[in-house]
């Protein structure tokens, strides 16, 4: 009796470091786990809002005139990453998940930049293009028409003239 | 020689020349506007054509098929394709309806293609599954597509009586980021391809 007794303590004295030790585990690795899955998370939702704001950049380059197809080739790759970044989030593989979206977003380093040059550019190619097709194709138009008047009045008065000599 | 009948011939000269000086303004505006907003979404087989699409496939073993989009959105369009897969008893998505499937999607591909120009994307997939002929059942593994995985130990495909094959419909959704509303939505397009997993 005195030695199952004994026996019982022996186990308790073993339980209460080990649960307590089990505790500290969970308490101590558990934001370590959060901690990678919210920065994983954080990564997502920024590379996801880097290409939202590219994509808008990339849309005002088109509206402009601008071809916009080596931009469209970087939004892809960085489009692809983030699927890739999001599917092994899901899988629960967050350091995959935070690298990739990581490098979603640094593929559109300097994107918006180069999609505004894109865009001024083709403003400018396409006030030239106006100046030139429109505005310079509307006065040859005018000087077509007054040239031809001017024309028609002068051979009517050599005409007239000419007429009038030979009475 | 009277310079009177010589008016029409002069005018019609001077029109001539005006218009051709007018012909670079004009070409401007006289284009009528796009009056259809659509995304063309196609499949098309290993040869780049629509034909020899795979349906017998075996484990393990790679087939490949070329997904094409081609906007004429009026706008750079901002794409995503829900890649799919279900058995013959989940439900699909619905060309009647414009609906797309309520399953979960395995992958998002994004796809970005600027106005009146194609997309395309060469897709290579291989199915790693296992054959219960006792059960008449055949249990998913895994599916490799492009190199990215999906661990697919969820899927079951029981056998086809009719036909006693082993049917799953690997499918792409065309949804597509609206550029009015600022929502992504289903864009009521999909191809899909019915496959048979053989021994």
């Amino acid at each position: 009796m005195l030695r199952e007794t004994r026996m019982s303590d022996h186990k308790r004295l073993y339980i209460i470091p080990v649960f307590l030790a089990l505790v500290l585990m969970i308490i101590g690795f558990s934001p370590v786990f959060a901690s990678a899955e919210t920065d994983a998370h954080l990564a997502i939702v920024v590379a996801q809002n880097k290409v939202g704001d590219c994509y808008q950049a990339a849309l005002a380059a088109e509206n402009s005139g601008a071809n916009i197809s080596s931009l469209l080739n970087t939004l892809n790759e960085a489009g692809m990453l983030l699927s890739k970044a999001n599917l092994a989030y899901n899988a629960g593989d967050f350091s995959s998940a935070y690298n990739l979206a990581s490098q979603s977003q640094e593929e559109l380093n300097g994107f918006v930049a180069g999609a505004n040059v894109l865009k001024d550019d083709a403003a400018q190619a396409r006030y030239l293009s106006f100046m030139l097709n429109v505005v310079g194709s509307i006065g040859g138009t005018a000087i077509v028409i007054v040239g031809g008047l001017v024309l028609w009045i002068l051979l009517n008065r050599r005409y007239e003239k000419n007429g009038s000599g030979a009475k | 020689m009277n310079l009177r009948e010589y008016r029409v011939f002069f005018l019609i000269v001077t029109a001539v020349l005006a218009l051709l000086a007018a012909s670079p303004a004009l070409s401007r505006l006289l284009i009528l506007p796009q009056t259809d907003f659509f995304t063309e979404f196609w499949m098309l087989g290993p040869n780049h054509k629509a034909e020899e699409y795979p349906f017998n496939i075996s484990r393990n073993h790679n087939y490949s098929v070329f997904l094409g989009i081609g906007n004429h959105l009026g706008y750079c369009g901002y794409y995503f394709i829900e890649v799919k897969f279900r058995n013959q008893t989940q439900p699909a998505a619905n060309s009647f309806n414009r609906t797309p499937s309520s399953l979960p999607s395995l992958f998002n591909i994004t796809a970005f293609v600027a106005n009146d120009e194609v997309w395309e994307l060469p897709l290579t997939f291989s199915f790693d599954y296992a054959r219960n002929e006792t059960l008449q059942q055949v249990k998913l593994r895994s599916i490799i597509l492009n190199d990215v995985s999906w661990d697919m130990k969820n899927y079951t495909i029981t056998k086809n009586s009719q036909n006693n094959d082993f049917l799953g419909n690997l499918f792409f959704e065309l949804w597509f980021n609206n550029q009015t509303t600022g929502v992504s939505q289903y864009h009521e397009r999909f191809v899909n391809l019915w496959l048979n997993l053989t021994g």
